[in-house]
């Protein structure tokens, strides 16, 4: 690739360092972190609106992370919980309110002191108003009190659960600045797109189709940190490049799998190259069949088990993830303890079982060996996804269900399936964010109105399903309302309204000077103030 | 006899045997692969010729790759068969009306033509697959769409040539409608050239199909040998056979269709310089 003049100054630092690095064993001697270099990362993507506040998405997280903190990050150990912006946080027992301790001595890139009214105008004017998932969890917020700079007190109208609070704090507080907001229009503001925050890096440059340009904040309230002095996003999309770019040194991480997996295993024997598997717990996506409940067929829960029971999980890990994945039971990623159960009734791969719910619901085999047939929508937001759509018509086909295989772009597939309701079965992946409440239940409740993406526009209203997730969402109890929530899976498990398949997180491949990797459940999407390179 | 002569030398053998072998494949693909060739029958990713249930492998998925390339062939004859008949129709009907009304009807359909003729064909199958979806009724009408001006352009210039000849105004004189005589009279005259283009068109449906295919605008519900190249990309460093198989096949039937093309035309030539 020929590298224009802009390119070269942001290379250059690259080209000196990687000479060091190719000194057998030099990489691994060292054990204290190093300050200083440019990682150099690949990006796939590059989002209009940049503000994790208003766009929570891996996307923008991924780039925006680094610049705009949230109040507490995940975090391996302890509580699951790492303070960032707010050191100590605690709920009233009457789930009315929140109260935060926030971090003293903190400044914006632009010099101004970060203060509790920051937080106030966040929660209330962006993540309630215009986030996409804060609009959900912080439905009820109706004030926050700041009695003084470090103190910011959350009042809800209606009782909400401290736990749903806690869980949705690495995704959905992400705080932006009071004075460079207040009184312009928050989602025209151009600080939408030149971020500006309290990390550990400074928004310096975006070059579009080409890259993004972060520096090290000096002022960083974790002294000592960032180790980095830039973190360069070259933008990548095509998967070939970003592969033979790590192999080339060019670039030390790909993350977000866009190293296609086939390539994993041939990629991570090339010396000074490493796969990781860890670091994406947070943001687990699962694979999931959609079901249209307005079908007569597909109303039956008969019907719905046998499709279940009709698919070879082992067998979709193994060859569509190419085991870079795990079977899934249910709404709730084996990876969550705090929700997750495995109590659960889901139909296993079982086709003869499948064969005899079929008929014991009416629909026997017709002379061409069809019992009935259906039109199938993967959606193309994963390779895998389309992958699974071409095997789910074959696992289908052989219990005598006829699925003819319907493809749309992004658009025509949400226009179709959530909109529309043109559809009999879907592929999706949605994902699952650390709470079932915060992306996960709105697939399951009923009554939703058409046109939103993403919940549960499949026809499925069950007043017992209903009750369970209204419970949950007015429980305030972190025992009891976790309890709940078994019940919901239990339930999700029985009538199988939407069927889980797999769960997938992402791949990272780094050079294996890069140090700090993964070392919590959002790494891609944190912020990396602790990340540095091995000379 | 020298225009069979022409016929059957060097490249037309070679085509021949090229597209019968296609076409003896195309035939013999619910023979030596019964059932559904998209079927998962086998361990995913066998490479070819290591066992002799799965000649050609499997690919990412477990399916017979010769399956696939065997049902890819009818699938690709189809098209190129389909989309040759419709883009000699709808060029055959324009160009005669053009060459022989004349005027204002010639003018405005030949307009019509460099319309046509401006976009890109592959963009133009691309936008009406985008809009109408992927069937191979779609994927028909998108490559007759750019093709058909070709046809029409050529036979309007044959027509106009032949339009002023005396057995035309002797038709004229004993009273033949104007249209009988276009059809009936003047345009199996005309033909010839057109018939020569009909190789171009078909090799150029197949290539067409293949890219969207590949691009997946293909029907996702038959095998197509552009959608086999695009499944196979992703494993592309680690079996590269997936891609490769299907990728000579395209190349083998588009060339059988072109020499035969060729061959065709240099017979058709002796046969004019004959007369």
């Amino acid at each position: 690739m020929e590298l224009r003049p802009s390119r070269r100054s942001v290379l250059a630092g690259l080209l000196g360092s990687s000479t060091a690095a190719s000194l057998p064993g030099a990489a691994w001697a060292q054990a204290t972190p190093r300050r200083g270099g440019s990682l150099i990362v690949a990006a796939d993507s590059e989002p209009r609106n940049l503000n994790p506040a208003i766009v929570a998405s891996n996307g923008v997280f991924y780039v925006a992370s680094k610049v705009i903190e949230p109040l507490a990050e995940q975090s391996y150990d302890g509580n699951g919980l790492a303070p960032r912006l707010a050191t100590a946080w605690h709920g009233s027992p009457d789930g009315r309110s929140v109260t935060f301790t926030l971090r003293p001595g903190v400044t914006w890139h632009d010099g101004r002191p970060f203060s509790s009214a920051d937080v106030a105008f966040s929660a209330l004017e962006v993540w309630k108003k215009l986030q996409n998932l804060g609009r959900v969890v912080f439905k009820d917020l109706e004030a926050v009190d700041t009695p003084d700079a470090t103190t910011a007190v959350l009042r809800f109208a209606k009782p909400t659960p401290f736990q749903l609070i806690q869980n949705a704090l690495p995704a959905l507080t992400a705080v932006v600045p009071k004075h460079v907001y207040e009184g312009s229009d928050i989602n025209a503001n151009p600080a939408n797109t030149r971020l500006i925050g309290t990390g550990p890096f400074r928004f310096v440059e975006h070059r579009p189709g080409q890259f993004y340009r972060l520096e090290r904040n000096p002022n960083y309230w974790d002294s000592g940190k960032p180790y980095l002095d830039a973190i360069v996003y070259r933008v990548l999309p095509d998967p070939g490049a970003v592969a033979a770019a790590i192999e080339a040194n060019q670039i030390q991480l790909a993350a977000f799998s866009s190293v296609p997996l086939a390539d994993l295993a041939r990629i991570g024997r090339v010396p000074g190259v490493a796969v990781v598997t860890k670091g994406y717990e947070g943001i687990t996506y699962q694979l999931t069949v959609e079901i249209n409940h307005r079908r007569k067929e597909l109303a039956d829960v008969r019907v719905r088990r046998a499709i279940s029971h009709a698919i070879d999980r082992k067998f979709v890990v193994d060859t569509v993830f190419l085991g870079y994945a795990e079977t899934a039971t249910g709404p709730v990623p084996k990876f969550d303890k705090q929700f997750h159960t495995a109590d659960v009734t889901t139909p296993g791969f079982d086709p003869r079982r499948a064969e005899a719910l079929l008929d014991e619901a009416g629909y026997r085999r017709g002379g061409d060996g069809v019992r009935f047939k259906l039109r199938l929508l993967p959606a193309p937001f994963f390779e895998q996804t389309r992958q699974f759509g071409d095997y789910l018509r074959q696992a289908l086909r052989a219990v005598g269900i006829d699925a003819e295989i319907v493809r749309n772009d992004t658009p025509g597939h949400l226009r179709a399936v959530y909109t529309d309701h043109a559809f009999d079965l879907t592929v999706g992946s949605p994902v699952y964010r650390n709470d079932p409440a915060i992306s996960t239940t709105i697939l399951y409740q009923g009554g939703l109105p058409p046109g939103v993406p993403f919940s549960n526009q499949y026809g499925y209203n069950d007043p017992q399903m209903n009750a369970l997730i209204a419970k949950a969402a007015e429980t305030v109890d972190a025992g009891e309302r976790s309890r709940i929530y078994r019940d919901f899976q239990k339930l999700a498990g029985e009538q199988q309204p939407i069927i889980h398949v797999a769960e997938f997180t992402f791949i990272s491949v780094t050079r294996d000077r890069l140090r700090n990797v993964a070392n919590n459940p959002r790494w891609a999407t944190s912020n990396w103030a602790d990340a540095w390179l091995a000379s | 006899m020298r225009a069979a002569n022409r016929f059957f030398s060097g490249g037309g053998i070679v085509g021949t045997m090229l597209v019968a072998g296609v076409a003896i494949a195309a035939l013999l693909a619910p023979v030596v692969a019964p059932g559904d060739p998209l079927a998962l029958i086998g361990r995913p990713l066998i490479e070819p010729f290591t066992d002799w249930r799965f000649p050609l492998g499997t690919d990412r998925l477990g399916r017979d790759v010769l399956a696939e390339l065997l049902h890819g062939a009818r699938a690709t004859l189809i098209v190129g068969g389909a989309a040759m008949l419709a883009t000699l129709i709808v060029g055959i009907v324009i160009g005669t009306l053009a060459g022989f009304i004349g005027g204002t009807v010639d003018e405005a359909l030949m307009r019509l033509a460099d319309a046509f003729q401006s976009v890109p064909t592959f963009i133009l199958a691309l936008a009406f697959v985008s809009i109408a979806g992927p069937s191979l009724t779609s994927v028909v009408i998108a490559v007759s769409l750019g093709a058909w001006t070709a046809p029409a352009r050529v036979l309007r210039a044959e027509i106009l040539s032949l339009r002023r000849r005396e057995f035309v105004d002797a038709y004229r004189v004993l009273g033949m409608a104007p249209l009988h005589i276009a059809f009936r009279e003047v345009l199996p005259n005309a033909l010839p050239p057109v018939i020569t283009l009909a190789a171009v068109i078909v090799a150029n449906a197949i290539l067409v199909e293949a890219a969207l295919s590949f691009l997946g605008l293909g029907n996702p519900n038959s095998v197509t040998w552009g959608a086999m190249i695009a499944e196979g990309r992703a494993v592309f460093r680690s079996a590269p056979f997936l891609s490769a198989i299907p990728g000579v096949a395209i190349v083998v039937t588009v060339l059988g269709v072109n020499l035969l093309g060729d061959a065709a035309n240099d017979a058709i030539n002796a046969r004019q310089a004959q007369v």
